[in-house]
């Protein structure tokens, strides 16, 4: 039923798209399709005992449980706010020729595939199905960031599509060896997510690490873990920045959510430890990149999105440790992140529509006057920085806190390892914002710049995804917390 | 069965094939020449595919070998080859990091390491006697290889051929697992097509109007302050 029911809206919204004739129109499309996901999601979650594995047509291929429920809802209103946010923004793009009037029914036409192969992806029972679908977001997403047509992106998305389909690849062989794997225990072979779960404990170690530590390789190229992140700023910090923050609200957490998956299979045989040694090593050189990039950045999205680098980087050292409090932390750190970090790429979206530089997106942004042009961007750049590096009162503080702790447990020195590079990556993140929000035109002096009115449309994402983010992180209760550990016990961590 | 001695037999002449098209690709120059050798490859694995299905009767095989033929050695390549003449690019010369003496070199290593990696894996197992296993090493390394095109070409139209050889690599060694579901290759056809599709839209973008950017920077006014553009 709810396949169906997400396919019809998925043809509904393509039809609705091909035969509309302003961009508002589409845009209106986009917004209804994110809002009614996740109106759904919020039903199911609320109203259905879960997991349903009963509500589709082949139930081996898909079920809902607690974790998937949870990143569809997450990437649901990820969805629909950029959508809120794309209105005021395609419009621009287009005054600015930009984005080509022709291009805007791909645009829209991608969106909305992408959010519901998206949704299929996190209710996807079958891992190899999950790989098909999350293989399909890559080829999609990495259209939405080349519809600018501009050079460096169309190089920008070829730079994605070959690290994340070749790494992907590795991906698919390892799970060819874990369907081999599971033939020769449970004589019938299955990639089934569930049944893998329920038999897990039989699997042989050693052909249990071989797989997996291949399908690691997969879903890490992904989500932009070192070695396979030099796709990820790039391609973040030239697509259209309400496609920068799903990339990196959403997307990023497609690979994150594989990892997690397949480490659950492995967590219950003998082969956890070495895999978790690999985990926490790619983890931390993923920190540590990150933080060391972010040092000498000098464009704003590029900084952001090496700041995704890093916290995916916190997440794998999260689920390294393996600890079932780690991985609560861990689970709360995804929305938390997907959440501050959509707000920043909005941010720092509507910085450049201001100051962008029209030679490459590889210049460093020229940002003056920033209290005067564009306070609230500003002010949300500082609010989401703030919260991205763990200032308290805000939510990524508390998964960062208790995975450092949690972490503590296996090693000090690492905690203090991280903890110096965290601090780095902050300092970088502060001194960019100081250097460049208190540069201001001489008094006397004309400011260079023309104002650039930004749309309400695209003010109303922002404010709206940071009051989540404080409520996130001020309100935390019970049915919360109860709620992410049914997603840990179902896990079985 | 001496009907099945001499299809084992075949299977490991077409490996040798396989072996052959694969260095071709790595080490040649001429870019119609590699889609031949791409569509000569695919062939090759659509007879593997046949010959195994007339050892095993899996009716999963039949259909593999059905839908590579129609994809990877008519549709794929004749799509590439249109897009070559539109571009009016022959060779591709340019390397990064390794030149063809030494990728071939490489994957000579590969293939060994490859094999003697595997034979450790299976030691003792009944799969390390048949043809499973050299299906497997020859699958695995012919991954290595298409990755190493994919890395070591600087034209976009070239990494797409190395994508493609990595996938028929993967497909070698899918089709010695014969229990995988159909639904699955199916998919992972259809998911090619699309990348090879897009990304050949995307080449055509990048390396063959560059006049056409021009013109549409000029109109944007990106080129006014610099001299060289893209």
């Amino acid at each position: 039923m709810i396949l169906l029911a997400l396919l019809f809206c998925l043809v509904l919204a393509l039809i609705l798209i091909a035969i509309s004739h302003t961009a508002w129109q589409m845009n209106n499309v986009c917004i209804v399709l994110g809002g009614t996901y996740a109106a759904v999601a919020g039903f199911i979650l609320m109203f259905m005992p879960l997991p349903v594995t009963t509500f589709l047509v082949a139930s081996q291929y898909f079920f809902i449980d607690h974790l998937g429920i949870y990143e569809v809802l997450i990437s649901a209103v990820i969805f629909t706010l950029a959508a809120v946010y794309a209105r005021g923004y395609v419009d621009n793009l287009l005054e600015s020729g930009e984005l080509n009037k022709g291009s805007l029914k791909l645009f829209y036409g991608a969106w909305v595939l992408l959010l519901t192969v998206i949704t299929l992806a996190f209710f996807a029972d079958n891992l190899a199905l999950f790989w098909i679908l999350a293989e399909l977001t890559t080829i999609i997403s990495a259209m939405l960031v080349a519809i600018l047509y501009a050079r460096e992106n169309i190089d920008a998305a070829l730079k994605y599509i070959f690290i994340a389909s070749v790494s992907m690849l590795f991906a698919f062989v390892g799970l060819i060896f874990l369907f081999e794997t599971s033939r020769t225990v449970l004589g019938e072979g299955t990639l089934n997510w569930t049944v893998l779960m329920q038999h897990a404990p039989q699997l042989p170690a050693g052909m249990v690490v071989a797989s997996c530590a291949l399908i690691f390789v997969g879903f890490a190229a992904k989500s932009g873990i070192f070695p396979f992140h030099t796709w990820l700023p790039e391609a973040h910090a030239k697509a259209p920045s309400a496609v920068s923050a799903i990339l990196s609200g959403v997307l990023l957490n497609v690979g994150i959510y594989g990892i997690i998956r397949v480490f659950a299979i492995a967590h219950q045989t003998p082969a956890a430890r070495a895999l978790s040694g690999i985990l926490m090593l790619l983890g931390i050189l993923t920190i540590a990149i990150a933080a060391f990039s972010m040092l000498p950045q000098k464009n704003l999205k590029k900084m952001v999105a090496f700041s995704s680098v890093e916290n995916m980087g916190i997440l794998l050292v999260g689920i390294a440790v393996a600890t079932p409090l780690a991985i609560f932390w861990v689970i709360f750190h995804i929305m938390a992140h997907a959440f501050t970090k959509a707000s920043l790429f909005l941010s720092a979206g509507i910085l450049h529509r201001q100051y962008r530089s029209h030679l490459s997106a590889d210049a460093p942004d020229d940002i003056v006057d920033v209290f005067r042009f564009q306070p609230l961007a500003a002010w949300g750049l500082i609010i989401g920085g703030l919260a991205i590096t763990g200032t308290p009162l805000f939510p990524v503080f508390l998964s960062k806190l208790f995975i450092l702790i949690e972490l503590g447990a296996v090693s000090l020195y690492l905690v203090g390892l991280v903890l110096v590079l965290l601090f780095i990556a902050t300092c970088a993140l502060g001194y960019f914002v100081i250097i460049n929000f208190t540069r201001v035109t001489p008094t006397g002096q004309a400011p260079e710049v023309t104002p650039y009115a930004t749309p309400l449309t695209m003010q109303g994402p922002v404010v709206l995804l940071l009051v989540l983010v404080l409520v996130l992180g001020v309100a935390f209760t019970t049915g919360e917390v109860s709620f992410l550990n049914q997603i840990v016990a179902e896990l079985r961590f | 069965m001496s009907d099945a001695a001499l299809l084992q037999e075949a299977i490991r002449v077409l490996f040798v094939v396989i072996i052959i098209t694969a260095a071709y690709i790595i080490s040649t120059r001429n870019l119609l020449s590699l889609v031949s050798a791409y569509a000569l490859q695919s062939l090759t694995l659509v007879l593997i595919a046949l010959s195994l299905w007339m050892i095993e009767g899996a009716p999963v095989l039949l259909a593999i070998a059905g839908i590579s033929l129609i994809t990877k050695t008519l549709v794929i390549p004749y799509f590439i080859a249109n897009v070559q003449e539109k571009i009016r690019i022959k060779r591709d010369i340019e390397f990064h990091f390794l030149n063809p003496t030494t990728s071939l070199l490489l994957s000579m290593a590969i293939i060994l390491v490859v094999y003697i990696a595997l034979s450790h894996i299976m030691q003792g197992t009944e799969a390390r006697e048949s043809l499973f296993f050299f299906g497997a090493v020859l699958g695995i390394s012919l991954m290595m290889m298409g990755m190493m095109v994919t890395f070591s070409r600087k034209r976009a139209i070239t990494k797409v051929l190395g994508y493609l050889t990595m996938e028929n690599g993967v497909l070698l060694f899918g089709l010695f697992v014969t229990e995988l579901p159909f639904i699955i290759e199916f998919l992972i056809i259809i998911d090619l097509i699309i990348l090879v599709i897009l990304t050949t839209i995307l080449t055509i973008g990048l390396d063959s109007t560059l006049e056409d950017y021009h013109k549409r920077l000029h109109r944007f006014h990106l080129v006014e302050e610099t001299e060289e553009g893209p």
